[in-house]
């Protein structure tokens, strides 16, 4: 069966003084039906803007440079947007006041929808959108449908959102931070609902966070982006349990834990994530990473499968981008 | 939990080198920007209007500034030469670049001073009022309460008055001179800026760097001093510009209706006043300052539009 | 059984409850009953009294780290801004190395104010700027009274102690990056020589990568110069990293209060219990999760009636509806506000 989404060697640019400006690098990746992959980077890893570029919705003056995004083994064309957006592939993003019209009642932008993609009669779509406000814990679905998104609280209009983004019955729906400014108890609520709603709806998820717990929990497999690259991916467990690359293995270190044992200093990353856009030649990690070594500082390292003991289920297999990989003799002095 | 999938060093814990953050990569991180000055004359460069428009108010300075060497004549007197036989002005000609005036004056010569006095009467009152402005506008914004209160009612009260007929009613209390003038316009042009700087304060006290320097304990004139007062320095800047060019025509304006700059003394408003009698017989009289009183105010209006777009990145401050 | 050291008149809702064991010395802060109370205007006439802090005790020893926690509406911040007297105290008492200083004003004030200091959550907005780095820290060493002659070299060496290099010195905060200038943030607090810092959500705007550098780089700062800190977050992960101490807010109030470890292994409250399972942690993927709370934190202008916290939890009983619940001494060790937590046996025999 053809992946639900394919994107391969995508590139997205935006006009740069120096540098080539190009905020995602050759990013490949597959999500599957049903399928929850996580996308997990800091600010600069252009994991938003992968988002976007599946979506058709790069902010201009950015572009797709190279590279496609197929939609079910077709190529999608932002002109046939309104045929897809929305229906086949919907999003949520950090900000519900964004992606729902704030001057629209609620009930109108969520008939709206379905009138308008599945052709049903006013009453139809007013029974419909209370069915689907409930089923997202919404009380009062009636009264809700008639005020407006500003009178809700962040978490409310997480889950507005997530209903109209669902109500369509989407393939693929991507949840770009969708949790992250909102209260940790409530974050816990909206997860979980997002994954009955998925797993009910059929659709796949591509979950976006700078939060690798977030990630970690809900995800089948992770793809974890630095500076508009992908430099690890595999399945949850293994990539967080065993990560490959220095900046991955860093970056789970230097996180405190709520449990297991309690380090008198969390081990940090020298330096800072590179700005989008402007980086040199090489991997864009090595200003940062203790193994660096000359041929770090020319070479940008391609994903290389690695060959780990346990069993690799075949097309789930881990990765990661580092010239280290498969080198037994690596070591310290560079 | 399986062996470490390559070499020992990924297997094994971080060196040291990671721990603590590299001076430099931190300096590497940080980008030098280019300064005010540089990015000015990269503006220009870019923008030929607002080029021609900052040339334009410069050469108007030194016009101003060097008028008795520039000057061919001396624009008070009356020359017997000036006029016609039959006591007309006389046209643009080889003694005359752009003729007399009815009493024998060379025009290009009050042309040249009259831009002194334009430009004068622009830059002292603007000054003035901008001062006050800032003053009103400032303790308004930052004491809040009562006083704000009062300090509104009161720029409310006067710009309720259109400029032009304001200055005017003062002009007749104090009786038409150059140096009234200038004091007439400043007191009419105070209020635009005064709530302009009310509003900025009023949003720069809630700012997080304000509340921090409270909390370190400095005093309330030592923040305006170093907080707030550079950030009204962009909007000062550009409103004084278009204020230059709104006070050269009130003073054009007053000179016309003939309370402003007294005669002989030249100036561009008086001799428009004078050169419309005569447009049918001598149109260069009428010409010659209307041009330039035009010229003039566009330039300064251009100019303040380019400061507006070079200064208000600045006015923001961070570059995330 | 009052404890002596902090006998004081107890608002009606906290019974005589004995607080944390006393330290030897008087602790560094002292908060007793504070009570923050703003006036909100709906229309014209009509105001409503918000009750952001309502009645909060807690004490920091000198080096050592309290945690505060809590979600939205829970007064944390409030709790923050009010200790560095940007809020006025509506009630309460705030001590400082034993002296009340919750009434000061004026003088004394601006005495005070250096005394404690803040760190703020927005690293862009909390620098002014159009000033130099130098400048920034250089207006806290002329609060301090350092003569002019003598701030270079302070700058430096506060550069130095927060690990940017001297050569930012120069930079304008528009050209550091986040971490940069939360670390700009702590060396400008740090010039006026402060007893205490509140940390009012200091990392939450940084980069996961960047946050690991800072909390590394407050612990060692305590450790060389022995302030104490007030370390306010929503992230439990993080408080468990930095805190000695911890108290948890719910609307106003403290629910539970009491070591570290204490809290972190045995929870005593169901929120705070709650709080920690709706965690994500990375360390037990794959392992059952709990359903999550129902509801959402209360808005502080309208809190349930009684505990309020009873609307949310799974152990609620009539009881916790009507009366709000005193904060005293649980089985496990540590203070928490529940009716239905055993208590300590020397509490309620």
């Amino acid at each position: 069966m053809a992946d639900v989404i394919t994107v391969e060697h995508l590139t997205v640019a935006f006009p740069a003084k120096e540098g080539t400006g190009e905020v995602v690098r050759d990013v490949s990746l597959a999500i599957g039906a049903g399928e929850r992959v996580g996308l997990v980077g800091e600010s600069g890893s252009g994991k938003s803007l992968t988002a976007r570029a599946i979506m058709r919705l790069i902010p201009r003056p950015g572009a797709i440079t190279g590279g496609t995004v197929r939609f079910e083994g077709a190529e999608l064309a932002p002109k046939s947007a309104p045929k897809w957006r929305g229906t086949k592939l919907a999003m949520i993003t950090q900000d519900p006041l964004s992606s729902l019209n704030p001057l629209v009642k609620i009930g109108t932008q969520i008939t709206e929808m379905l009138r308008y993609h599945r052709r049903l009669s006013r009453s139809e779509a007013s029974a419909k959108a209370q069915e689907l406000l409930r089923s997202v814990g919404i009380p009062d679905p009636r009264r809700t449908m008639t005020r407006y998104p500003a009178v809700l609280s962040g978490g409310m209009r997480q889950r507005v959102a997530l209903a109209i983004a669902i109500s369509c019955d989407p393939r693929l729906l991507i949840a770009d931070e969708p949790t992250t400014a909102l209260d940790v108890t409530v974050q816990a609520q909206v997860l979980t609902l997002l994954e009955r709603m998925t797993a009910e709806h059929g659709s796949a998820v591509l979950l976006i966070s700078h939060d690798l717990g977030v990630v970690g929990n809900f995800c089948d497999r992770l793809l974890v982006m630095y500076a508009g690259r992908i430099v690890e991916s595999g399945p949850t467990a293994q990539v967080i349990g065993d990560p490959a690359h220095p900046y991955t293995r860093a970056l789970i270190a230097s996180i405190p834990s709520l449990q297991g044992e309690l380090p008198d200093r969390l081990a940090s990353i020298a330096g800072s994530p590179p700005a989008g856009g402007a980086h040199a030649a090489g991997c864009a990690f090595a200003p940062r990473c203790p193994l660096a070594r000359e041929v770090c500082r020319r070479a940008d390292p391609a994903l290389e499968k690695i060959q780990s003991s346990s069993r690799t289920v075949p097309g789930d297999s881990h990765q990661a981008a580092c010239h280290a990989i498969g080198d037994d003799t690596w070591n310290q002095a560079a | 939990m399986t062996a470490p999938p390559t070499g020992p060093l990924l297997g094994g814990e971080l060196p040291e080198a990671a721990l603590e953050p590299g001076t430099a990569a931190e300096l590497a991180a940080v980008a030098d920007e280019p300064g005010l000055g540089r990015r000015a004359l990269t503006s220009l460069r870019r923008d030929p209007v607002a080029l021609i428009s900052v040339l334009a108010v410069v050469i108007l300075a030194l016009i101003a500034v060097f008028a008795p060497l520039l000057a061919p004549h001396n624009p008070l007197q009356a020359y017997p030469n000036g006029l016609s036989s039959d006591g007309a002005p006389v046209g643009p000609g080889s003694s005359f670049l752009l003729g007399t005036d009815p009493n024998g004056r060379d025009v290009l010569s009050r042309l040249i001073y009259g831009a002194r006095v334009s430009l004068l009467v622009g830059v002292v009152a603007t000054g003035l009022a901008s001062a006050i402005g800032v003053l009103v506008g400032g303790i308004a914004g930052y004491a809040g309460g009562i006083v704000d209160t009062v300090l509104m009612r009161i720029t409310d009260v006067v710009l309720s008055f259109p400029i032009l007929l304001f200055c005017v009613a003062l002009i007749a209390i104090t009786g038409p001179s150059t140096r009234n003038v200038m004091l007439v316009i400043a007191f009419g042009y105070w209020t635009y800026l005064a709530r302009i700087v009310r509003g900025l304060v009023l949003s720069l006290k809630e700012r997080e760097f304000v509340v921090a320097a409270r909390t370190l304990g400095v005093g309330h004139r030592a923040i305006l001093r170093r907080h707030i007062l550079p950030h009204l320095i962009p909007a000062i800047i550009v409103y004084s510009t278009l204020g230059i060019a709104t006070s050269i025509l009130i003073e054009a304006s007053l000179s016309y209706l003939g309370i402003g700059v007294p005669l002989p003394q030249a100036s561009w408003g008086q001799m428009i006043s004078q050169g419309q009698e005569y447009f049918q017989t001598a149109p260069w009289l009428l010409i010659a300052p209307g041009v330039a009183l035009i010229l003039t105010v566009l330039a300064f209006n251009l100019a303040g539009d380019w400061l507006t777009d070079l200064l208000d990145p600045e006015t923001s401050g961070d570059r995330r | 059984m009052t404890d002596p050291v902090h006998a004081h008149s107890v608002a009606p809702s906290v019974a005589a409850a004995p607080a944390a064991p006393a330290p030897a010395a008087p602790p560094a802060v002292d908060v007793r009953d504070l009570a923050v109370h703003f006036k909100v205007h709906r229309g014209l006439v009509s105001a409503q009294t918000v009750k952001a802090v309502d009645g909060v005790s807690f004490s920091i020893a000198a080096g050592e780290t309290l945690g505060l926690a809590g979600e939205s509406g829970s007064g944390k911040s409030t709790v923050a801004r009010t200790l560095v007297r940007i809020n006025r105290p509506t009630a309460g008492s705030v001590l400082l190395a034993g002296a009340e200083t919750a009434r000061l004003s004026g003088q004394q004030l601006r005495a005070y104010r250096r005394r404690m200091q803040m760190v703020y959550q927005d690293p862009y907005d909390s620098l002014d700027p159009k000033m130099t780095i130098k400048d920034a820290i250089g207006e806290g060493l002329i609060v301090r009274g350092v003569p002019r002659a003598g701030r270079k070299a302070e700058v430096e060496e506060l550069l130095a102690r927060v690990n940017l290099p001297v050569a930012l010195a120069g930079r304008y905060p528009g050209q550091l990056s986040g971490g940069q200038r939360q670390r700009v943030s702590i060396a400008r607090a740090l010039a006026v020589s402060p007893e205490v810092i509140v940390c009012d959500e200091a990392v939450a705007a940084l980069d996961v990568s960047i946050r690991a550098q800072v909390l590394n780089l407050l612990k060692d700062i305590q450790a060389d110069a022995g302030v104490s800190y007030l370390f306010i977050s929503h992230d439990l992960s993080t408080l468990r990293f930095m805190a000695d101490r911890i108290a948890i807010m719910y609307v106003g109030r403290l629910v539970e209060y009491g070591t570290s470890e204490e809290v972190f292994s045995q929870p005593a409250h169901p929120y705070t219990q709650a709080l920690m399972a709706a965690v994500p942690d990375i360390v037990n993927l794959g392992g059952p999760r709990p359903a999550p709370l129902p509801g959402e934190p209360p808005n502080p202008a309208s809190p349930p009636s009684g505990c309020a916290f009873h609307p949310r939890c799974p152990l609620a009983v009539e009881l916790c509806r009507t009366v709000a619940p005193p904060l005293v001494r649980k089985a496990s060790g540590q203070l928490a506000a529940c009716h239905v937590v055993p208590d300590a046996p020397e509490v309620t025999p």
